[in-house]
């Protein structure tokens, strides 16, 4: 004990680890929490959450797809040209789209938006006694605030993924035809020629899936764990992102290697 | 009948309650008076559940409720309604809307009926006409009065103010120091509110306790106070900066 | 860089907008986005020309920009380092299963995913990192200082905020980005060739294998460090000064700045890469 309050390094590190177990102990009991009452959501708040998060989403996922779309096929043009194999553009382009880099991007921009977005909101909630407000007035805040949350952060993040899948694929065959000349008949083809298949597009959305499930509570957590007037919505935001970021880079991690 | 007995509360080394005890009489205008930090809005959150006591009692209508949980808080809450010291209506609703919620989660009136009802409500308020306005772009009163309507939406036998009059115009004050004597006049409601407004004090008020450091310093009505020489409780209501009390 | 779309921060309630769309229609609600986007690309642009300014007419407050280089610089390490090192791990396998269905050879594994690294994956996927972490704590301390009027009380002092916030984050990004994206390649590289190791039985002398890399992807890979790291924290300063309206407008402020610096990354690497690609084809 004194020895680690002696050695600062090894007292930061333990302080460190502390931090860790309670923020995923936290998540822990909050997700038991949210299963408890998961059957009793309130409709209407969902509705509006699905609203805000999903429509309100559409213009930056839209431009983040086709923009990564573009760069992927970029980054698969110089193999192409050195293999000169164009009809392998579709599949070159298209495999780490649809695995990878759509759920992936997907899910960053839309944690960046949708949860710490949510964040920020509890956080607010929370930081002007409107979380109590609710219990003073005999309404259970994780049934009616956070459960809708959850299953339309979750809702969410999948239908953005198959949105930006499609248009990604889009934005890539297009680039081919402006910068390799690549028509986009000839990528299309490579794409569905055999060498993927739905498995490739289940097993993003499989992802992103687990994405908004890791986000989701993240958000829901830090946002619900805020401490201390407007700066502590800042700190609360950051964190969530943070967390959100490097949950998703781990999750990834497991799905790809276990799917 | 409400009573607190022997309530003491800490936040971590700082004693902020020590031993306070009074009680409350069915229908009375009660009010909890003392300089700001004292541990007035401590002491009201505790009969609602937003904080535990470390030791001590509190009655409701003979249920000790001290040590209930959130589940067995439930039905009290519903007896007990509380207006904040910020109003802290939800910024995402309209004013209706939020009138509306705990009519429709505890009325069981679906969302249309819920918000009918919840314009009647406003009405009574005099806000029927900033039903579907958003509570930021209102005035400090007016979500005062906002909140007083969703806190009696539902039919509270005892209601917690939390210095409802403070930051508002002398108008809007006054108007709020009315509704709260309303209540107990045409509804038979309990009041409790906490209050370092010397003219709501002694306009509306029946009965008074004045917390200092911790403890009860006097309990009566407005004109005991008045009476008496404490010299605290003179400086207090006289709002004078120079004497014996210490902050 | 001055295409950030995500301009609405409307801390009133979230409905408001949906009366102005109805009011003005949907051509005209696109005509009122377009008109966001061009005032937020001006109002971009006079954060990022003041900070060149003051880069080289500013008085430096001593210790400020070394202050911002720990910040954002060494306490984003370990942070950048997991997720690079589980993104590096993933790239290899995926890429390995790719080159398991048309030719079962992986002997140039290495040399393609180190040419990818150096030209893209390493700055683009650090810096979109680099843009979580380091673009909302710069937000969410501008925009605390702002609704807590410690930003107006720089001003009544007479010094200009972008003068004494910006510009010591702006020249410790630009130093941090490029450092930390070189560890985030080397952690990727590493833990990829750990990983074809285990995988693929791709030995580490082979996987290392430079051939690809050519001036040309370092150009790139080096264009882009600088970019982004000029990027986050002009965009994220911008998101920050701009924040109005307590605890919730610092909560918008820094979603904002995420998602805005997001957005400014997505968008320059594809710049950039098409560039990088018609200067250097192949
Ligand atoms: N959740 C809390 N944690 C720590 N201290 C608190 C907490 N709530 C209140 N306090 C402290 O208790 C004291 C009484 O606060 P309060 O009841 O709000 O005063 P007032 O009488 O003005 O309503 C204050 O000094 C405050 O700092
Ligand atoms: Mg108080």
């Amino acid at each position: 004990m004194t020895e680690a309050v002696r050695n600062p390094r090894l007292h930061a590190l333990g302080a460190a680890s502390i931090e860790l177990a309670e923020i995923v102990g936290g998540m822990g009991v909050l997700l038991a929490r949210i299963l408890v009452r998961i059957h009793k959501f309130d409709g209407e708040e969902l509705v509006k959450n699905l609203y805000k998060m999903a429509v309100k989403s559409l213009p930056i996922v839209a431009v983040t797809a086709l923009f990564t779309g573009a760069i992927m096929v970029i980054q698969a043009a110089v193999i192409v040209k050195r293999f000169n194999a164009e009809g392998l553009l579709g599949w070159g382009a298209g495999f780490g789209t649809l695995r990878e880099i759509a759920p992936l991007l997907t899910a960053l921009m839309i944690s960046g938006r949708v949860g710490a977005n949510n964040t920020a909101e509890l956080g607010t909630m929370v930081v002007t006694e409107q979380i109590d407000a609710l219990r003073v007035l005999a309404i259970d805040p994780i049934a009616f605030l956070i459960v809708p949350r959850f299953i339309a952060i979750l809702a969410t993040l999948v239908m953005m993924t198959l949105f930006a899948d499609a248009l990604a694929l889009f934005g890539a065959a297009y680039t081919g035809q402006g910068l390799l000349g690549v028509e986009p008949m000839t990528f299309f083809n490579g794409l569905t020629g055999g060498l993927l298949d739905f498995g490739d597009v289940f097993n993003g959305l499989f992802k992103s899936f687990v994405f908004a499930f890791v986000m989701a509570l993240a958000s829901c957590h830090f946002g619900l764990a805020t401490k201390g007037g407007a700066p502590g919505v800042g700190r609360a935001v950051n964190a969530s992102v943070v967390a959100s970021a490097a949950g998703i880079f781990v999750l990834d991690y497991l799905v790809s290697f276990l799917g | 009948m409400l009573a607190f007995k022997n309530i003491k509360k800490s936040f971590g080394p700082k004693q902020v309650l020590n031993d306070v005890s009074f009680d409350v009489k069915a229908g009375e205008c009660f009010f909890i008076i003392g300089a700001s930090g004292v541990g007035k809005s401590v002491l009201i959150k505790h009969l609602v559940g937003l904080l535990a006591c470390d030791s001590g009692e509190i009655w409701l209508d003979g249920e000790e409720i001290s040590r209930f949980d959130e589940q067995q808080m439930g039905p009290v809450r519903k007896k007990c309604a509380m207006v904040f010291q910020h109003a802290t209506l939800f910024d995402s609703m309209t004013c209706a809307e939020n009138v509306a919620l705990p009519l429709r989660k505890h009325k069981d009136m679906n969302a249309k009926d819920a918000l009918a009802e919840a314009k009647k409500r406003l009405a009574v308020v005099h806000m029927q006409a900033f039903a579907d306005r958003y509570p930021p772009e209102l005035g400090d009163g007016m979500r005062k009065r906002v909140a007083i309507a969703r806190a009696l939406t539902v039919d509270p036998t005892y209601v917690l103010f939390d210095e409802p009059t403070t930051s508002l115009d002398p108008v809007s004050a006054r108007r709020v120091d009315t509704l709260i004597r309303e209540l107990c006049d045409k509804l038979g409601v309990t009041s409790i509110v906490v209050s370092h407004d010397l003219s709501s004090i002694f306009s509306i008020a029946d009965r008074i306790v004045m917390l200092y450091k911790g403890k009860v310093l006097k309990i009566g009505t407005p004109a005991e106070f008045k009476a008496t020489d404490n010299g605290i409780i003179q400086q207090f209501i006289n709002g004078r900066a120079e004497g014996p009390m210490d902050l | 860089m001055s295409a950030t779309t995500e301009t609405h921060p409307d801390p009133s309630p979230p409905d408001a907008s949906e009366g102005v769309e109805a009011e003005l229609g949907f051509v005209g609600s696109i005509g009122a986005a377009f008109l966001d986007i061009a005032v937020a690309a001006r109002e971009l642009y006079s954060v990022f020309v003041r900070t060149l300014y003051y880069v080289f007419r500013g008085k430096r407050v001593k210790g400020a920009v070394l202050h911002q280089m720990n910040e954002i610089g060494v306490k984003s390490v370990a942070f950048i380092c997991i997720t690079m090192g589980f993104i590096g791990m993933i790239l290899v396998y995926q890429s390995g299963l790719q080159a398991k269905r048309v030719v079962p050879d992986f002997t140039m594994l290495g040399a393609t995913y180190l040419e990818l690294l150096v030209r893209d994956f390493a700055a683009s996927i650090g810096a979109l990192m680099l843009a979580t972490r380091v673009g909302a704590g710069i937000a969410a301390e501008i925009g605390s200082m702002v609704v807590t009027e410690q930003v107006d009380a720089l001003r009544m002092s007479a010094a200009d905020p972008i003068d004494y916030l910006v510009v010591p984050r702006f020249l410790a990004s630009l130093v941090m980005t490029l450092a930390l994206i070189v560890i985030a390649g080397t952690v990727a590289f590493c833990s990829g060739a750990a990983t074809a190791y285990v995988f693929f039985d791709v030995r580490p002398d082979i996987f290392f294998n430079m051939q690809l890399v050519d001036v040309g992807d370092f150009l790139t890979g080096f264009t882009k460090c600088m970019a982004y790291g000029a990027a986050i924290p002009i965009v994220s300063s911008w998101c920050g000064l701009s924040t109005f309206g307590g605890s919730e407008g610092v909560g918008w402020a820094t979603t904002r700045a995420v998602v805005n610096s997001s957005l400014a990354i997505i968008i320059l690497n594809f710049f950039i890469s098409a560039a990088g690609f018609l200067i250097f084809p192949g």
